[in-house]
């Protein structure tokens, strides 16, 4: 591999090259997308038409289209025709409103084996666009380790070998950024896509998008972490994606009304400004902030989800991790965000693995990493989490996964299902910091145990079963896992909505389609079923809405504005939901109102169910939760909370517990536990417009425009 | 005997919305409570008195990270 940036620059060989006139943007679009085939080098230029911007909008939307139409259903994850897709959205890329330059990246999963989204912030979709390009479609799969060029400047498209060997992206992302500058200051003008030896040694590979921070002269990275995207990344042999754009101004994005968009942008800055401080602290801690409350509120996974809070959660408290960040920085992902979220740990020292001694900057921990890596495995440390958050990233693989994953194998080692001999040593007892660091070096470097555990918890409880003779009820009661993809850190026991927001999601149990715990279980905002299906309809539909814009949710409500007490839906924070609209109609010059806004997201996710349903998935079956999700699982857990537990048996279930073993109350619990999740399951069916197999009904399709003939296709062979 | 959040809790003497909070260990930082249909603002949270047979929204306005 090239030893300094010179050799580097020496070794670059243009495979093949395309050369473009930007046609520049107007509303919000390019009007192009770029096609590469990295199997023969194909590089062209699509339209985007209008009907795409009616119906898929951008984001998410376009990536579901291209995939839709550049695959068979009985394409697999690694094959040549799976795709890539990265877009931003209509709004992606302003510089007014915080939160606004967010990419979303659609693919099929390894983990899965369906439809994959997955949003990461960074320069990269923003700089895409304004080089060009509403979207980038990758398809094909190279024999050889390529680097793809977009210079936005010069209007150049390479497909290039380069000497760089792509196993640490946090080097990738420094020297191709440093490749690529022509001094310091330009490297702020330029984006780095890259995964990591992670990436090609576990399903569970991630995305890193790079944004240069000037203060800290660094290359740092966002995270599209979510569903093996990284995977399918190395498995066509790229070894990065790099965009150049040095003309970023205000207008970049040609709003229709510039003004519009100022204004919007300038009254939320404010409200920041002025109230962050005593409201989440997102600016000193980040999503962290989420910590604290979490564990007070029996929300914090524990040990594989089994509990919701614990004694020592203050090592990893919010304020702890506080400390750790450096204050006072401009800590956002895009260029005008005050909310500031993405914090960092600088001149960390790390104490382990390939780059032990060296003094890191580490991304994080948000909330999830610690969550995840910290709690869920019984792992109270801030140190521990600071630089399992590291290697994660470094190495490319999704910190939400590994957290879940690892707390699934302790508490398979801690049951005997698996033992030292099969593990290769290590002791993954709950709590164990040197052996769930030691684990994610060997998933990171496919080496040992890891080459097993980095396959997620729903291959890990295949091997279990079957090579290992374990009990296969319990494996699919314990293994937090739906559709393949691994629960994100939230206690969702003693929310019934929620356990229908995690589930019932069209990629698997991520909480960015609906976050509905404190709505259900504290506020008791929804009561009734109808309530339930009511909130799993709006919130997921809102919700998806960002994903199709190049936003990120953040700002909608972690930021309250004055005022918002007095409002008819304090939860839905109907200020900000307004700004949405208008920043919408200000960017595209279109005039919708909040029932276009959900109309709009109501379209792409129905088309999302129905592709999953195109594969072989999207039925009631796939949205079926283990049961660790819903309940207490052994009597363990059920003990720990005994006085909650027997007071549901008694006032909810009309069960009297006295008398009864815990064995016994364990399974009149689940009985109701599990007959309330089906029913909610038919109610929120009922309320989408859905069979009640979870296709969505003909007539809705129609009613959305959405009944294409080949979707209507798919559609009737499920009905 | 209030309500919070549709749930009967125990009365005390002298309950204000603070003493309350407490009481439900409510620590979230962004709450919004009413008493009785009344929205109360925080800085008043310290001194508000709950009256017994009181119906309480505490309502936290957050949906997740």
């Amino acid at each position: 591999m090239a030893t300094s940036i010179e050799d580097m620059r020496k070794s670059r060989k243009v495979l093949a090259g395309y050369d473009y006139e930007q046609a520049g943007v107007e509303k919000g679009y390019t009007g192009k997308t770029l096609y590469i085939n990295i199997s023969d080098y194909t590089i062209k230029p699509k339209d985007v038409t209008e009907e795409m911007k009616d119906i898929f909008i951008g984001g998410k939307g376009f990536g579901l289209w291209y995939l839709w139409n550049g695959i068979k259903p009985e394409t697999k994850w690694n094959d040549p025709e799976n795709e890539i897709v990265i877009s931003s959205g209509p709004i992606g890329g302003i510089t007014q409103y915080p939160g606004s330059g967010k990419s979303l990246v659609v693919t099929l999963s390894p983990l899965t084996k369906s439809i994959m989204d997955s949003n990461v912030g960074g320069f990269f979709g923003p700089y895409l666009k304004f080089s060009g390009w509403d979207a980038l479609e990758i398809q094909g799969k190279s024999e050889k380790d390529i680097v793809v060029f977009i210079d936005g400047d010069k209007g150049r498209v390479t497909i290039e070998e380069v000497d760089i060997d792509p196993a640490a992206s946090h080097l990738v992302s420094e020297q191709l950024t440093e490749l690529l500058a022509e001094n310091e200051k330009d490297k702020k003008n330029i984006s780095i896509v890259s995964s990591g030896s992670g990436g090609e040694n576990t399903n569970i590979g991630i995305l890193n998008f790079s944004f240069y921070d000037l203060r800290r002269k660094a290359a740092r990275m966002k995270q599209a972490g979510r569903g093996g995207i990284g995977t399918v990344f190395r498995d066509k042999k790229i070894a990065a994606l790099a965009v150049k754009f040095s003309s970023l101004s205000g207008r970049s994005n040609n709003p229709a009304d510039p003004a519009k968009v100022a204004k919007t942008g300038v009254k939320i800055t404010r409200e920041i400004n002025k109230f962050d401080a005593e409201q989440f602290r997102m600016r000193q801690i980040g999503t962290a902030n989420l910590m604290t409350p979490m564990n007070d509120y029996d929300l914090l996974p524990v040990h594989n989800f089994k509990y919701g809070s614990h004694p020592d959660a203050v090592g990893i408290s919010s304020d702890t991790l506080r400390d750790r960040f450096t204050q006072n920085m401009p800590d956002g992902c895009w260029v005008g965000c005050a909310l500031s979220c993405c914090k960092a740990v600088d001149n960390f020292e790390l104490k382990t693995g390939p780059y032990k001694g060296d003094k890191v900057l580490v991304d994080g921990p948000e909330y999830e990493n610690a969550a995840g890596l910290g709690a869920n495995c019984g792992i109270f440390d801030a140190d521990y989490v600071i630089e399992a958050n590291f290697y994660c990233d470094t190495y490319g693989i999704d910190t939400i996964s590994t957290g879940t994953l690892i707390a699934f194998a302790m508490e398979c080692y801690e049951n005997g299902i698996i033992d030292k001999k099969i593990t290769g040593g290590l002791e993954l007892n709950f709590g164990n910091a040197d052996a769930a660091m030691e684990l994610i070096h060997q998933m990171g470097q496919g080496k040992g145990f890891g080459k097993i555990a980095g396959q997620g918890v729903r291959r890990m409880k295949q091997i279990f079963a079957e090579e290992y003779g374990a009990d296969p009820a319990f494996l699919q009661d314990i293994g937090m896992e739906n559709k393949g993809l691994e629960y994100s850190q939230y206690q969702a026991k003693e929310s019934l909505a929620q356990q229908g927001g995690y589930a019932m999601t069209n990629k698997g149990p991520q909480h960015d389609e609906a976050w509905l715990i404190f709505m259900d279980m504290v506020n008791n905002q929804l009561p009734t079923f109808e309530k339930k299906a009511e909130a799993l309809h709006y919130f997921p539909m809102f919700r998806t809405w960002f994903g199709l814009m190049g936003l990120c949710k953040l700002p909608w409500n972690d930021i309250i504005p004055e005022g918002n007490s007095q409002t008819e839906s304090p939860e839905k924070i109907p200020e900000h939901v307004q700004n949405y609209i208008d920043i919408f109609n200000a960017v595209t010059g279109k005039n919708i109102d909040q029932d276009e806004m959900i109309r709009q997201s109501e379209r792409v996710y129905n088309f999302q169910r129905i592709f999953n349903l195109r594969l072989g998935f999207g039925t009631r079956e796939h949205d079926a939760a283990p049961y660790r999700a819903l309940g207490p699982v052994t009597e363990e857990e059920y003990e720990s909370r005994i006085e909650r537990y027997d007071n549901q048996l008694k006032e909810d279930v009309g069960i009297d517990p006295s008398g009864m073993s815990i064995a016994e109350k364990v399974k009149a619990m689940r009985k109701y536990r599990e007959g309330r999740y089906e029913t909610l399951i038919d109610v929120v069916y009922d309320r989408r417009g859905w069979t009640k197999n979870g296709v969505p009904k003909l007539e809705k399709i129609k009613e959305l425009g959405i009944d294409f003939p080949e979707v209507v296709d798919v559609v009737k062979k499920n009905l | 005997m209030i309500e919070v959040n549709g749930k009967k809790v125990e009365w005390e003497k002298d309950m204000t919305v603070e003493k309350l909070l407490k009481k439900m260990n409510f620590t979230f930082p962004k709450i919004v409570v009413r008493v009785n249909g009344k929205v109360i603002e925080k800085s008043d949270w310290q001194d508000y008195p709950i009256p017994d047979q009181s119906v309480v929204q505490a309502h936290h306005l957050i949906a997740g990270g």
